[in-house]
């Protein structure tokens, strides 16, 4: 039981990258590695305000707005004008890397390559039944959840979800009824970049954090959508949790280092049964990707 | 002198890797991240078996190319069902999987190349010997360089042939229209089984001749970053030619010596040199996605 839990809050964490991930691979098929760098780089400006002193709110508002403001960048400089020049999805995808491992590097630069840790003493514990949750753990697992249902109302209820749901299903037949998908894909860039920042923050809090830690994240978040699906919003969040449960378990019953192996071996599994992901439906074979 | 000689064998060591990549990239349009895993694991193989198994360079080497060969079915697998970007990502998962391999399999109190610690984990094998063929022992830098020349002249004149074959044309019409090649009645999963597994035999070579050339070899051999350096090679140079994966070496191969002669301190000259890959890729993917000397634009 505790190890479920346990494994339920690390996967609501993946879910959590993961839907960022998502929201901007559905409406504009960027494939958008650059995440990793906004992942690295938010606990490290909330880590900064801290050790200045600053208050908490104070140094969650900084790193969720530099977050978004990088997100944004991204697609101002550098995706919008490959995609107006009509640039191949690789060319996105390598640009993104480049952006990923160049954000590594300056912050490397700036804070250092050693690992460091956001919260401060030793976390308190809570018992609850037959569990017991660190502090960090609760605040993650609560947070991530309201990220979680926050998003599926806002895409399932609102105006702008609906218009954001279309812009995934055919952004050219959007744009032809007058809408901005410029703006809506700016608002894409910019939750995703929100979601990373929060994600990378949380996992900080829990387990600390160095600058090369991003790009791992960001693989557990694209295993959880391979595991999902591809083609909904919300099968990366079942990915996602599948995903830290089975991390969870291995390092129980084996060992912490075959994590990684793990992972892979679910891949594959995954791409034999069902290379669709769970709740993925069957395209055809020109739009398989 | 010997400052050029290694300069030479380093250019030769990631030319044939260049060279090999360009086989899954620019002739089968698949980017793969998972190079320096097999590399690393053609570099561990070569050093069990020189080492350990007391086996002569000719048969360790050998040895040193048919185990990623064979590994490499672990990108050529999931390449049947995806293209593009997430077969990236898998082949990302791959090399992460490759590097946690060679990273964990250690064992403290067991000797090294035993079963329970087959790679000695973080700390590598060291004392690798350098290579004897026929008697004859390479053990000056000089000889070594001319060594790595060879080899990669051999590689280099397989590569040209499989270029022109009937074989390397499959590979290109299979990167263009994947369906169409299928239609044709061609066994396009076997073309790209078979391309991987040259390919990584060949980057299994060159991790034969950095073993036997450096004598030691631990993990990060097979991190990322050198995946990002072999792939940034490759799309700095151009992919989908010959002379582009050449090109490509020579120019990153280029840029740490520069930062070295321009006295940057040694703190931040690792990380500029990374920076600098990472703005190479994006600057390219906007002014001229086919590379300096390149006919393949990534899809």
């Amino acid at each position: 039981m505790q190890i479920l839990v346990n494994g339920l809050i690390q996967g609501l964490l993946i879910a959590v990258l993961a839907l960022g991930f998502m929201s901007v691979y559905l409406p504009t098929r960027v494939f958008f590695v650059g995440l990793a760098g906004v992942y690295t780089v938010s606990p490290f400006l909330a880590w900064q305000v801290r050790s200045a002193g600053g208050p908490w709110w104070l140094a969650l508002v900084l790193a969720g707005l530099v977050s978004i403001a990088l997100s944004l960048a991204c697609e101002l400089l550098n995706h919008r004008r490959l995609d107006r020049r009509g640039a191949s999805s690789g060319a996105h995808l390598i640009s993104s890397l480049g952006i990923f491992i160049v954000v590594v590097q300056v912050v490397a630069m700036i804070w250092g390559n050693e690992t460091k840790v956001l919260r401060t003493g030793i976390d308190s514990i809570y018992r609850m039944g037959g569990v017991t949750l660190t502090r960090s753990q609760v605040v993650g697992g609560m947070v991530s959840l309201v990220c979680l249902l926050g998003y599926y109302l806002w895409l399932r209820f609102s105006n702008l979800g609906l218009r954001f749901r279309a812009l995934a299903d055919n952004p050219v037949q959007l744009a032809l009824y007058g809408y901005n998908t410029d703006r809506l894909r700016l608002i894409a860039f910019g939750i995703s970049g929100l979601l990373a920042g929060i994600s990378g923050i949380l996992m900080a809090y829990d387990v600390g954090f160095d600058p090369h830690a991003g790009l791992h994240a960001v693989l557990l978040a694209i295993v959880a959508v391979i595991v999902g699906g591809r083609n909904s919003f919300l099968a990366p969040i079942l990915g996602g949790v599948l995903l830290g449960v089975l991390r969870a378990e291995v390092v129980w019953y084996l060992s912490a280092r075959w994590q990684e192996a793990a992972t892979f071996l679910l891949v594959v599994v995954v791409l034999f049964l069902r290379p669709q992901g769970l709740l993925g439906s069957r395209g055809r074979l020109e739009a398989d990707t | 002198m010997n400052y050029a000689l290694h300069l030479l064998i380093y250019f030769n060591l990631y030319a044939i890797l260049a060279l090999s990549l360009n086989l899954v990239v620019g002739y089968c349009g698949l980017l793969t991240l998972a190079h320096a895993g097999y590399y690393a694991l053609g570099a561990y193989t070569y050093a069990l078996l020189a080492q350990v198994a007391g086996l002569g360079f000719v048969p360790a080497a050998i040895g040193g190319m048919v185990v990623p060969a064979v590994l490499s079915l672990a990108v050529s697998l999931p390449a049947w069902r995806f293209k593009g970007d997430f077969f990236v990502m898998i082949s990302l998962a791959v090399q992460a999987f490759l590097f946690s391999v060679l990273y964990n399999w250690f064992n403290a109190g067991a000797p090294v190349g035993s079963w329970s610690n087959l790679t000695n984990g973080p700390f590598g094998i060291s004392g690798i010997p350098r290579p004897t063929i026929l008697g004859y022992q390479f053990n000056t830098i000089g000889s070594m360089a001319a060594l790595s020349l060879g080899l990669l002249a051999l590689s280099s004149l397989v590569f040209w042939r499989l270029k022109g074959s009937p074989w390397g044309r499959l590979l290109k019409a299979m990167r263009d229209d994947e369906l169409a090649a299928r239609g044709l009645g061609k066994n396009t999963r076997l073309a790209k089984v078979q391309a991987f597994a040259i390919a990584c035999a060949f980057a299994g070579l060159a991790g034969v001749i950095y073993a036997s050339y450096v004598s030691y070899i631990d993990p990060s051999s097979a991190s990322l970053d050198e995946s990002i350096l072999m792939l940034s090679m490759l799309l700095v140079g151009g992919a989908g030619n010959f002379r582009g994966p050449l090109v490509g070496a020579a120019v990153l191969l280029a840029i740490p010596e520069i930062l070295r002669f321009a006295a940057i301190p040694d703190a931040v000259a690792a990380n500029l040199r990374l920076l600098i890959y990472g703005l190479l890729l994006v600057v390219m993917m906007h002014a001229r996605p086919q590379g300096l000397a390149g006919e393949y634009r990534v899809r």
